[in-house]
């Protein structure tokens, strides 16, 4: 961008003047003017191609009208426009009649067929007839071209979108133009499906029904679906989809392009992840356990039976006897509900909805200096040292991407093994899982000047996050300092899986936080108290410090919220011996889990697609969902079960709706001051950053140093998540659960050939916490010295968090 | 780890030195893949890709483009007739029949034998000298369908180790487009000549 004024240049448009911006393409000068040029090959994200022609228009430019397509011409002052005349509408009429050439018109049994751009633009501006008689390309029907999609060639147009944005987007150039010249087909390589994090995108991007989503296909026509605007919680930069119902079942969620988060696109986990809202599995009503099985009862016993006991204990032993895990799976609204209730009703700062795999909760709400997602785009240095973005924030990675790819940022990535961003970075440290401070310290002492003079940049926008699970806080913390100290202006994005842990931190769903980013203490409950009276003034434990008290009998009850802790705690072992011990465990949930199973009443809960809410991204962005379908039998939202265990237990919460609930936060949460539903409904509907003003004042309490103590021999064991696991909502979506990795082992070939083992070969892994058998993969990837293990995955032991490991291979 | 013989693995890394991108050298390397196993394999695609750090189907889309990548096996002697519009003229699809016809082997084929290969080939840039044929891309101007006919009988019986655009000019060509000046000595050894310049086939000829 060049500084100052923009420039204007005066067009004519069919016989009206514009001004319009100088150097801007045609078609898009056009459309900002108000008219309408058909298109196929441009996408506002992409490069233009001029593949299509179909947006041919008669231009003077001073020289005599010619034909030029618009999406390949930036305007210039003087230009005449002509998309009305006889000769711009007899190209375009020629164009349309050679694209159906060979299009063999099958809408009718065409996923597309109804929200077509190629149904419509034929319409609008085809001939209405064909004067070609020859046979057209005959192709088999459909090939499966990956696990989510499939293409048809014969309806292929060759507009170069899904191929351009596997190339330029996403990065994975696995279809491609084959055969060029007449017998142009797309295709992917034999065996090298289109394996694509984000091939889902293609299926909305094509613009005839070429591409199609198996998990959509002819399951609703277009002008059947209902539609609401909401975001995914599947990705923690919370990209807007839209939600497509058709009679009450979710169909699909399509990317809305925006300019704060998405662009439009989606991960197909994000994409695709709606099958679980309608497993067979959810629960539908209360249950109870007698006599160690579950009966389905209704409200009003499941709520005495849950709260009874809660207010038991609390009554004995005192809040500090109850602890509450969970609430990052869900809206604002119904984490405020859960923090104050936790307070509030049982009387307990043990509150905790990180798994024992995050940042310290005052960094992860409390920076200060946050980057906006937005800012990657003007940053000289991009600093990724945490989880590999493709796998575990894909939004961001696909930002991150476009900013070293096409605008110039310089991109330093440091993480224990190869990741999905290597190819557009500058600088690519890795280091052996544990050994992360040492490579701080390293970085220090100058022993990279090179990543040293990028972080020197004026501009640094560095996204810092737990690179593998035998990396400390700590090392996040030192990174940050490291990237403060520098020259030039930085901002912050530390990172954290679980989609709404930002809002839910942000509503004081951690030991040592209250709502709206304050820390507990006296100055702070105090703050509070005409809303939530007396409160507990001191930190109370973590995730890790519940389980040990339930283990020792200190902590007697537990409320699970939408949180798995024996299939996602770093240490499941401990998290199942915990809950084993636990005295009471109340769960709201979806489903019967390896956690909620261990509880004494299950309360069913509802989905995103079910109730209204706001969610917190990763930037503090904060959007609004909408509901479109009622919940399956008798689910209700966090918050009015909450409120009704509160008030059985003799402490009323006073919630009376999410949006009652919103305004109290409002109101209470100083860094969500002025945001209102009305707000993120009509005004600002791709949400506002929070604090709209001030800062926030959470004082920053750096985390111990636990030193790993670094080993000089024998294998490090790096653990990290997969986009693809066995987590709940994922395990009960079958497109996707079958695409986990399974329990796999990935190897360096030079590690493969020391311990004598082939590709296939299972190997048995060792830890402190654990052992298990896991296929092995030879991986280049992976440095030598590292063998990585991701997270998991279905059928695999967990391995604990301690770098240190013993592989051998294991008898058949 | 590499398929290739190491004096191919050599080969590519000078190839992929000349270029300041990696992806640059992948037309070269796919003569390369095609020298080591006689024609294009999936294997050998794969191993392009590795080299230049490409996927698989972005080297496919590169080779699927060209006729002159040879996706299947072809014979010890590829004959291409120029059917374009300058040879068409002049009598190009008859000399196409021709070759045909008296090897028995159709468009795009292969004998048994793996001797002869057949195709027509778009223009190959010797208009002047229509209608035009090449064997192992070395060029014949000036062919008469039954100059075609004895061309595939002498490559059937002598079966010669090289074949040269001189010597064979001779045997079967008519008027030539203009004297080409400089003799050429090597010619080429099937089934991909032609590329000497890249180093990609040794020549068995020129010493
Ligand atoms: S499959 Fe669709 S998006 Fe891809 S080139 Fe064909 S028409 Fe375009
Ligand atoms: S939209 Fe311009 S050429 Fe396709
Ligand atoms: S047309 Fe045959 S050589 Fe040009």
């Amino acid at each position: 961008m060049t500084s100052g004024q923009p420039e204007f240049v005066t067009i004519t448009i069919d016989g009206r003047e514009h001004q319009v911006l100088s150097g801007e393409m045609l078609i898009t000068a056009a459309e900002d003017s108000g008219t309408y040029i058909p298109r196929f090959c441009w996408h506002p994200r992409m490069t233009p191609v001029g593949m299509c022609r179909v947006c041919i228009v008669e231009v003077d430019t001073g020289r005599g009208p010619a034909l030029i397509p618009a999406c390949m011409n930036p305007v210039s002052d003087g230009m005449v426009v002509a998309t009305q005349s006889d000769v711009t509408k007899k190209a375009q009429e020629a164009v349309l009649e050679f694209l159906l050439a060979n299009h063999p018109l099958d809408c009718p049994v065409c996923d597309k067929g109804g929200e077509c751009p190629l149904q419509d633009q034929a319409l609008s501006h085809g001939p209405g007839e064909s004067r070609f008689v020859e046979i057209k390309r005959n192709y088999e029907k459909p090939i499966p071209i990956s696990d989510l999609v499939l293409l048809d060639r014969e309806r292929c147009i060759l507009c170069d979108r899904c191929t351009r944005f596997s190339r330029e987007i996403s990065g994975d150039p696995l279809i491609e133009f084959f055969d060029r010249g007449n017998k142009t087909q797309v295709n992917t390589f034999p065996d090298h499906p289109f394996a694509s994090y984000f091939s889902g995108n293609t299926v909305q991007l094509c613009p005839v029904g070429a591409l199609t989503a198996g998990p959509y296909r002819f399951r609703a026509r277009p002008w059947d679906l209902l539609k609401v605007v909401s975001s995914s919680l599947f990705d923690t930069a919370h990209p807007r989809i839209e939600v497509h119902a058709s009679q009450n079942e979710i169909v699909r969620y399509t990317g809305v392009d925006n300019d704060a988060t998405n662009h439009g696109w989606l991960s197909d986990k994000a994409r695709f992840g709606f099958e679980y809202i309608h497993s067979e599995d959810r629960l539908g009503a209360p249950l109870v356990r007698r006599k160690g099985v579950y009966e389905a009862t209704d409200w009003a016993e499941a709520i005495d039976v849950a709260a009874d006991r809660l207010g038991l204990i609390r009554d004995e032993s005192g809040g500090d006897a109850l602890a509450v895990i969970g609430g990052a799976h869900g809206t604002n609204e119904d984490a405020y509900a859960l923090s104050k209730f936790a307070r509030v009703a049982l009387g307990t700062n043990n509150v905790d909805c990180r798994l024992g795999d995050s940042l310290s909760s005052h960094f992860l709400a409390g920076t200060v200096d946050r980057a906006t997602i937005g800012q990657l785009d003007d940053a000289d240095t991009i600093l990724v040292w945490g989880p590999d973005l493709k796998e575990e924030h894909p939004t961001l990675y696909l930002r991150v991407r476009r900013a070293a790819q096409e605008l110039g940022a310089e991109l330093v990535v440091v993480h224990p093994r190869a990741t999905g961003l290597d190819d557009v970075a500058f600088r690519k440290l890795t280091y052996r899982p544990g050994e992360g401070f040492d490579l701080v310290q390293a970085l220090d002492d100058g022993r990279y000047p090179d990543v040293i003079e990028a972080l020197d940049a004026d501009n640094v926008v560095a996204l810092i996050g737990i690179a593998s699970h035998a990396d400390g806080p700590h090392v996040a913390e030192a990174v940050a300092a490291l990237v403060r100290a520098r020259r030039g202006r930085s901002d912050l994005l530390p990172l954290n899986s679980r989609a709404n842990t930002y809002g839910a931190l942000d509503m004081g769903l951690a030991p040592d936080l209250l709502p709206g980013r304050v820390g507990v203490s006296q100055e702070g409950v105090g703050r509070l108290r005409d809303h939530w009276g007396e409160v507990p003034s001191v930190p109370g434990r973590d995730t890790a410090g519940i389980l040990e008290g339930l283990i020792s009998g200190e902590i007697r009850g537990l409320l699970l919220v939408g949180a798995d802790p024996v299939r996602d705690f770093p240490i499941p072992a401990l998290a199942e011996e915990a809950l084993e011990a636990a005295e009471w465990v109340v769960a709201i949930d979806l489903f019967i889990t390896d956690s909620t199973r261990h509880a004494e009443v299950i309360l069913p809960a509802e989905t995103f697609t079910e109730k209204e809410g706001t969610v917190t991204n990763v930037e503090g962005r904060v959007q609004k969902l909408n509901n479109i379908r009622p919940g399956p039998g008798q689910t209700r939202p966090d918050w009015a079960m909450l409120d009704d265990l509160a008030h059985r237990i003799g402490a009323p919460l006073g919630l009376s709706s999410a949006e009652a609930i919103s305004k109290e936060i409002s109101t209470v949460a100083p860094a969500y001051v002025g945001v209102s539903w009305d707000l993120l409904e009509w005004e600002a509907r791709d949400g506002v950053v929070v604090p709209l003003e001030g800062e926030s004042q959470l004082a920053h309490i750096p985390v111990a140093v636990a030193t790993d103590g670094k080993r000089e021999n024998g294998l490090s064991l790096h653990v990290a998540r997969t986009m693809y696991d066995d987590g709940v909502r994922l395990r009960h979506s079958p497109s996707l659960s079958r695409l986990a990795l399974g329990p796999v082992v990935l190897v360096n070939p030079l590690d493969a050939t020391a311990l004598d083992a082939v590709p296939g070969d299972s190997l048995r892994l060792v830890t402190v916490s654990g052992e298990g058998r896991f296929e092995m993969v030879v991986d280049e990837g992976t440095p030598a010295g590292t063998v990585y293990v991701p997270f998991n995955q279905p059928g695999a032991t967990a391995l604990g968090i301690d770098s240190a490991v013993e592989a051998e291979v294991a008898d058949a | 780890m590499s398929h290739w013989s190491e004096s191919t693995q050599e080969r590519a890394r000078e190839i992929i030195d000349l270029y300041p991108q990696k992806r640059s050298a992948v037309m070269p390397l796919l003569y390369l893949a095609m020298a080591e196993e006689g024609h294009l394999t999936e294997t050998g695609m794969e191993e392009v890709a590795r080299w230049c750090e490409i996927t698989p189907a972005q080297v496919l889309s590169v080779a699927s483009f060209y006729t002159m990548y040879k996706r299947e096996r072809t014979g010890k002697y590829l004959i291409s007739c120029c059917t374009s519009i300058s040879c068409m003229l002049l009598g190009g699809d008859e000399v196409m029949h021709a070759v045909e016809d008296e090897s028995g082997v159709p468009h795009g084929e292969t004998d048994e034998e793996g001797l002869l290969s057949v195709e027509h080939a778009e223009c190959i840039g010797a208009c002047g000298g229509a209608p035009a044929v090449q064997v192992n891309y070395e060029l014949i101007e000036g062919v008469t369908p039954d100059k075609a006919r004895d061309l595939v009988t002498w490559l059937k019986k002598a079966r010669p180790v090289v074949v040269n655009t001189d010597e064979m000019q001779e045997l079967f060509g008519g008027r030539r487009s203009f004297d080409w000046a400089i003799p050429e000595t090597d010619g080429a050894i099937g089934p991909f000549p032609a590329f000497q310049p890249l180093g990609t086939v040794e020549s068995e000829g020129g010493e």
